[in-house]
């Protein structure tokens, strides 16, 4: 079982992928879409800004959805659940549009959104075996999907609620760092690798 | 619900843990990488490293220490200490650490900040700002707590902010390391004046004072480490006081939280 993790250039993969190792899995690091799209599992990870990141994806953005829409398992985490996403107010530059919406700015008296914040999670085996989910979050922007047929996992903040979790397919997406929830989030990282090794 | 954070603090130096009063007299406490690990299991909702040596003796920071950390550590972590330019970020970054604070260099180079949030995100630079109570006010130090700046700790904590900073670590010279409370009206006149969360430090002896800068502060998180690293309580013990008194902390271990805390008594920032 081969993860690509891949990277724009910026930010801390490290736990991530040491996270993604303990749950058995092998990891390559690769700012490349050819050698990413030809893992068995894609790792979109969490840290910098969505424009800098949307420049990253492959031009033809089509590419990287039809792979997706056609099953390659992904986890895509914080920054990496926005670039589901059609666009963001954060920068210009479009997302892979797999999850139909938008990515909005924060509304709240205290912006980032930082720290650890209860998760209500429905019944995706993405959450097996975790009660009561209390996960790290790091974001001052939110995904707005059109509809709720994607969403898996809310949390609300200074009274508002949003999307902690998105799936389509084998794609799921969590807007905190399971990376950085201590035991509960690595158990999250081990149930998607089991995800994607039965999605082989 | 958003969840006031319990941080723990290491000073290292040399790859050592280290501990002292009013930024002197250092006692040597650990293995940083092992007490990472151990206040995780704790239930640490975060770690800081600062490099205590960094600035006055212009030493880099410690990758190596933060690369061996991050590979068992998975909760936040924070590096201070060493970072002079912007291009010191991103290594760290790298390294391992999560959050970049900046103190010193911020106050010579205040664009180090916007530079720093352009680049990596406003989510991790932290403003780390060192001030002692004067004439009223407070004035901002730097170098370890060493060199008085005529920065006054609000206005500067504003522009921190406005410059890109995504939190801002406040420490206070005057309580570091006397346990006898944190300074709760510069905890408060900082958290109230910036958009951004605000770390408390200086001064933890107990879950009370932990207690009273969430509420009286009105911080986001509280800074603890000497009376962690000496024994004299656990950060389960102090999140189980907290619980108790009605802040509604990130439960420790497995167990299911305790349902039902009074919402009055959970005044914190975010619910303000």
């Amino acid at each position: 079982m081969r993860i690509a993790l891949f990277d724009y250039g910026a930010g801390n993969l490290h736990s991530l992928a040491k996270a993604l190792e303990g749950a058995g899995a092998g990891v390559t690091i690769t700012p490349e879409w050819d050698e990413a799209l030809a893992a068995d599992a894609l790792v979109l990870p969490g840290v910098g800004a969505f424009g800098h990141a949307a420049a990253a994806l492959p031009d033809d953005r089509s590419r990287l959805r039809e792979a997706l829409e056609g099953g390659l398992p992904c986890l895509g985490i914080c920054l990496g659940m926005q670039l589901f996403f059609e666009d963001s107010d954060e920068a210009a530059g479009s997302g892979i549009g797999l999850v139909p919406g938008r990515v909005v700015r924060l509304e709240a008296e205290v912006v980032p959104h930082m720290g650890w914040n209860d998760v209500e999670t429905g019944s995706d085996p993405l959450f097996d075996g975790i009660d009561a989910l209390v996960a790290y979050y790091a974001n001052s922007y939110v995904c707005r999907p059109d509809g709720e047929a994607a969403v898996i996992a809310r949390s609300s903040y200074d009274g508002r609620s949003f999307a902690a979790g998105v799936r389509t397919a084998n794609t799921w997406g969590v807007q905190f760092h399971p990376e950085k929830s201590s035991a509960d989030g690595r158990r999250l990282i081990a149930n998607f690798v089991r995800l994607a090794e039965e999605a082989r | 619900m958003l969840r006031p954070r319990v941080i723990v603090c290491l000073d290292v130096k040399d790859g050592r843990v280290v501990k002292g009063t009013h930024f002197r007299n250092l006692r040597d406490v650990g293995d940083p990488v092992e007490l990472a690990q151990r206040y995780e299991a704790e239930g640490a909702d975060e770690i800081v490293y600062l490099d205590v040596s960094a600035s006055k003796e212009d030493r880099g920071t410690l990758l190596d220490v933060v690369r061996r950390t991050a590979e068992t550590l998975f909760v936040p972590l924070t590096v201070g200490g060493g970072v002079r330019s912007a291009d010191d970020i991103g290594p760290l970054l790298r390294a391992g650490a999560d959050k970049i604070s900046v103190n010193s260099a911020a106050v010579r180079d205040p664009g180090l900040l916007s530079i720093g949030a352009e680049r990596f995100g406003s989510q991790c630079i932290v403003a780390s700002i060192d001030a002692a109570a004067e004439n009223g006010g407070f004035r901002c130090y730097t170098h370890g707590g060493s060199t008085p700046t005529d920065l006054d700790a609000v206005a500067w904590a504003r522009e921190c902010v406005e410059r890109g900073a995504g939190e801002v670590l406040l420490t206070s010279i005057d309580q570091d390391g006397a346990r006898t409370g944190y300074r709760l009206d510069l905890t408060r006149a900082v958290s109230d004046s910036v958009s951004v969360p605000v770390i408390a430090s200086g001064g933890a002896g107990s879950a009370e004072h932990l207690h009273d800068a969430f509420t009286e502060g009105h911080a986001s998180a509280a800074l603890v480490a000497g009376i962690l690293h000496d024994g004299v309580t656990t950060v389960g013990a102090l999140k189980r006081e907290l619980s108790d008194r009605g802040i509604d902390v990130r439960p420790v271990g497995p167990s299911p939280r305790a349902a039902g805390a009074d919402p009055a008594v959970t005044d914190t920032k975010e619910r303000r």
